[in-house]
């Protein structure tokens, strides 16, 4: 294709790409058999639909261990971790009690951790704004001009200024309507 | 902006005074190609196998340059354009503004990020981009990896996918000792010294706000706000095209961002700036224009001499014509005068007649009765006048002297072949002549009348003026109201549901059904149609478009023009500015002031076409980081997001007044004109009034976090933050080090 500024023209323009192409360059320090995992071009969505799934199924697995399971009563958590309980059975665990003995301590382990991290953990989608409360984002603007809005039309549902905006708008046709209205995002979404 | 009140004096007219032409013009920026960039090797043999690689991943530009560099020695946008040239047989591979190079190249190129999110969605363009760096950087590889610590910076609350992903490039294909990541805007901060504060980030894809006590970020209180300079120019983009569905050029995406941060500024008090930005008065310095690249098209100029024999051609023609018409009109004059003399005359012969008679002769003319007769012969007199005022009105009066027709009394059979010839022709003129005399006498008789109304007229001004006014008025309010409702049909028969349409619709529905619900009980078939003329009016409902009313409108515009003037002429509070065109002239119009400024605007001139008019854009734009809901988001804006921090989430913390001190601006988008002033009489209006309260803006908003990073890691203390290549496979793929500018680890 012809060259699209005029740093070159077409007599130097292959000349040029051959000097900017970094495709023949001699990359020595790549991994020469590496290959990349299949599928790692992930959207936010999809990054975050995964993510969360999978903290819900360690979730799942924790309330197993933690709540359907009630706490034996040699366990620190019953007993505050303080004292040791007497128990006179401690040479002969079953292979059941074990396993419970250990869930249990991975869930101590995980409350502690998230005990000492105080409070939610800080995640890409907590921490965006919340939607305003401020009188101000009540405010109307035209959608055609900017200005102020005191008017909408009920049929288009588009805000506008004064009666010359009006007669503008009842002039605009479905798509340009709907334009619009996606710039400020109150169109419809067809799903 | 320097604007004149003079020109505030409007012309007596109350049009507004028209503006000299624009004093600056601007054009779209060219594609921002940088040139060959060269291998600088310089740093790599400067470099130790401890100093690190410093990375800014930024979306707007990666800048990569040594932990000892005061500048980042690479600067690139994250596209990467990777196609294979079927006609060379070849594979190409640029990145960076090399893209812009090449016209497929640019076709191909993607970015790394996904559109208006910081987080890398593309990460073939991310290894890209990194072999570019590590090229231009003259990192010699021969050990097959880059042996060298790598500084990154990443999103705050980066994802866990994300890091991992970039963990894996770095470690395993590349190869790297150790990585440490930390957050741009707190590399900023940290680089201008803050210690305690709250910063504001607004760069490219997105607005963060984080407040900072003694050094540590308080992450659990930093805010997103997803908008930045991107989306400011997405916005432009999409409003432009709105506001200019036919413009025939392109602005692309580059370019708009060149408008956004060329034109616009952040308004000090939006609600009323907004409000007069369209004002007539300095509207010249308010409305920037943009040209874009036109061609002219060409007008084949004509020279003196032939301009002026096409002329005379045009004109003889027109002569032409107008003799031929002249002549048409006057044999149909005179075929309807002859027709009504002989109506007349009918007219007259039926007097005395008996019933019968008169009824048989009527017949034979297809007369149903007598009043039929009269009132043909009424409108034939009309026409004939009508036709006659016309035709007098071209027709020079030529013939000054009477003619002679002598052979006209000459009985016939005196005559020879020659004679008679003669005669037929000497009938024919006189007929003409008689015509002419007729016509004359008629406009005479026309003018006298009209001057008689007019008298009329005139007298009762003289006499009763108001209530000729008030008359006057209400003829003209008619006029108007007649062209409006013309105007507002002619845009309902547009719409398919309106109800012009609707009745529209009916009426051809009922002329072509043939509806026999109706017995007709009298008589046969015969529905009367036509036997009032005003059931014709149908045809005219049903038809649609301009076919017969552009007669009409222009009779309108003229009876308005008409009853104006004589209003301008008597009634004193009539002026110039209530004329219907002073009403309606462009330089009052605000969609004009909107769409084209204070200047003409010209439908036929390419010039004018590829004109973009940046008014109300240059405020409305910026705003958004201010107002998010006027873009459609539904977020809250940047103050209310630093005043619910500083007054709500750290209400009791003991750094509050020492934050409140700081406030701490860098990030590209924060470089508006005005941001910081406006930003701080926001925030004094939600503050407590005695509350002190610092903002500062960062050296360099766009370089500061690089240099942030390459200071910090210069440091010894950060060697801690790094991770390597074993606790990556250890402690998984997405594991960082906390450190105090770094995300936290989940």
């Amino acid at each position: 294709m012809a060259p699209i500024t005029q740093a070159s023209d077409d007599s130097n323009h292959q000349a040029l790409l051959d000097k900017l192409d970094i495709y023949a360059v001699r990359k020595p320090w790549r991994t020469p058999h590496w290959k990349p995992p299949q599928r790692r071009n992930k959207n936010v969505k999809q990054i975050i639909a995964e993510a969360s799934r999978k903290e819900a199924s360690v979730m799942a697995t924790q309330n197993n261990s933690g709540t359907s399971t009630p706490l034996p009563a040699y366990s620190s958590m019953a007993t505050g971790g303080l004292a040791t309980p007497v128990n006179g059975a401690d040479g002969n665990l079953s292979i059941a009690q074990a396993a419970q003995n250990l869930s249990t301590l991975v869930l101590e382990k995980n409350l502690r951790s998230s005990g000492a991290s105080g409070g939610p953990a800080v995640t890409y989608t907590n921490i965006e704004s919340a939607p305003s409360l401020h009188p101000s984002s009540q405010k109307r603007y035209c959608d055609i001009t900017g200005l102020s809005a005191p008017y909408t039309d009920p049929k288009s549902r588009l805000r506008y200024h004064d009666k010359e905006v009006f007669a503008a708008i009842r002039t605009l046709g479905q798509a340009a309507t709907e334009g619009y209205l996606a710039a400020r995002g109150a169109h419809t979404v067809l799903k | 902006m320097v604007h004149s009140t003079a020109d505030e004096s409007s012309l007596p007219s109350g049009r507004n005074s028209p503006k000299p032409q624009p004093a600056r013009i601007w054009s779209l920026s060219e594609p921002p190609f940088e040139g060959v960039r060269p291998v600088d090797s310089q740093g790599y043999r400067q470099s130790t196998p401890d100093t690190a690689i410093v990375i800014d991943n930024g979306s707007s530009a990666v800048r990569a340059g040594w932990s000892f560099d005061q500048n980042p020695r690479v600067s690139l946008p994250p596209l990467m354009a990777r196609y294979r040239d079927r006609k060379l047989n070849r594979t190409f591979m640029f990145c960076g503004s090399d893209i812009y190079a090449d016209g497929t190249a640019r076709g191909q190129a993607k970015n790394a990020y996904e559109p208006g999110s910081n987080i890398v969605n593309n990460w073939d363009v991310i290894e890209g981009v990194l072999d570019y760096v590590f090229i231009k950087l003259g990192i010699d590889g021969s050990a097959g990896r880059i042996d060298r610590p790598v500084v990154m910076t990443e999103p705050v609350a980066n994802l866990g996918y994300a890091r991992k992903t970039m963990s894996e490039i770095l470690f395993e294909l590349y190869g790297a000792p150790s990585v440490a990541y930390g957050i741009d805007s707190l590399f900023s901060y940290s680089y201008n010294g803050g210690r305690n504060g709250l910063v504001i980030s607004s760069s490219y894809m997105s607005t963060h706000v984080i407040p900072v006590a003694e050094r540590k970020p308080m992450l659990s209180h930093a805010t997103r706000l997803n908008w930045g300079r991107f989306q400011s120019a997405e916005y432009l983009q999409r409003l432009l095209r709105l506001k200019y569905p036919s413009f025939p050029g392109k602005i692309s995406d580059t370019q708009a961002e060149d408008l956004v941060r060329e034109h616009c500024y952040i308004s000090q008090d939006y609600e009323s700036e907004i409000n007069k930005y369209l004002d007539w008065t300095g509207l010249e310095d308010r409305d920037h224009v943009i040209q874009c690249p036109f061609t002219e098209q060409v007008v084949v100029q004509k020279s003196e001499e032939e301009l002026a024999r096409a002329a005379e051609k045009r004109k003889e023609g027109g002569r032409r014509l107008q003799e031929q018409a002249a002549k048409m009109r006057l044999e149909k004059l005179i075929r309807k005068e002859q027709e009504l003399e002989y109506y007349k005359s009918l007219q007259e012969g039926l007097v005395d007649l008996p019933k019968k008679e008169v009824k048989r002769r009527l017949d034979a003319d297809d007369f149903d009765d007598e009043g039929q007769l009269d009132r043909r012969i009424k409108d034939m007199e009309k026409s004939i006048r009508k036709a006659r005022n016309k035709d007098v009105g071209d027709a020079v009066e030529e013939e000054i002297e009477t003619p002679t027709f002598p052979l006209l009394d000459v009985p016939d059979e005196q005559l020879d072949e020659e004679g008679l010839r003669q005669k037929r022709g000497q009938r024919l003129m006189k007929s003409n002549y008689d015509a002419r005399a007729r016509a004359k006498a008629e406009k005479e008789r026309e003018k006298a009348r009209v001057a008689e109304e007019e008298r009329l007229d005139n007298e009762r001004r003289e006499t009763d003026l108001s209530g000729w006014v008030e008359e006057r008025r209400i003829a003209r309010q008619a006029i108007i109201q007649k062209i409006k409702d013309r105007e507002r049909l002619k845009a309902d028969l547009g719409n398919r549901k309106s109800l012009a349409n609707q009745s529209r619709m009916k009426a051809i529905a009922n002329l072509a059904s043939d509806d026999k619900t109706k017995k007709r009980r009298r008589g046969g078939d015969d529905d009367n149609f036509g036997a009032d003329d005003a059931d014709w009016g149908v045809y005219r409902t049903i038809a649609t478009g301009e076919q017969s009313d552009e007669e009409e409108e222009e009779d309108l515009s003229a009876n308005l023009k008409n009853i104006e003037a004589q209003l301008l002429k008597h009634d004193p509070n009539f002026t110039e500015q209530s004329t219907r065109e002073a009403q309606t002239d462009w330089t009052k119009s605000l969609m004009h002031a909107f769409l084209h400024g204070p200047w003409p605007f010209d439908p036929e001139s390419q010039r004018d076409l590829h004109q973009v008019h940046l008014n109300v854009e240059r405020i409305r734009v910026p705003e958004v980081v201010f107002q998010p809901s006027i873009a459609g988001i539904d977020q809250a804006g940047i103050v209310e997001i630093a005043a619910g921090i500083l007054t709500e989430r750290l209400a009791d913390s003991p750094h509050r007044s020492e934050i409140l001190k700081d406030i701490f601006l860098t990030g590209g988008n924060t470089l508006f004109r005005g941001f910081e002033d406006r930003l701080r009489s926001e925030l004094r209006a939600v503050l407590p009034a005695d509350s002190p309260l610092g903002i500062r803006r960062a050296n360099h908003p766009g370089l500061d976090a690089w240099k942030g990073a390459a200071w910090w890691s210069s440091q010894p203390a950060s060697r801690d933050a790094f991770i390597t290549r074993a606790d990556f496979e250890e402690k998984g793929h997405d594991y960082i080090k906390e450190h105090d500018l770094g995300n936290s680890y989940t």
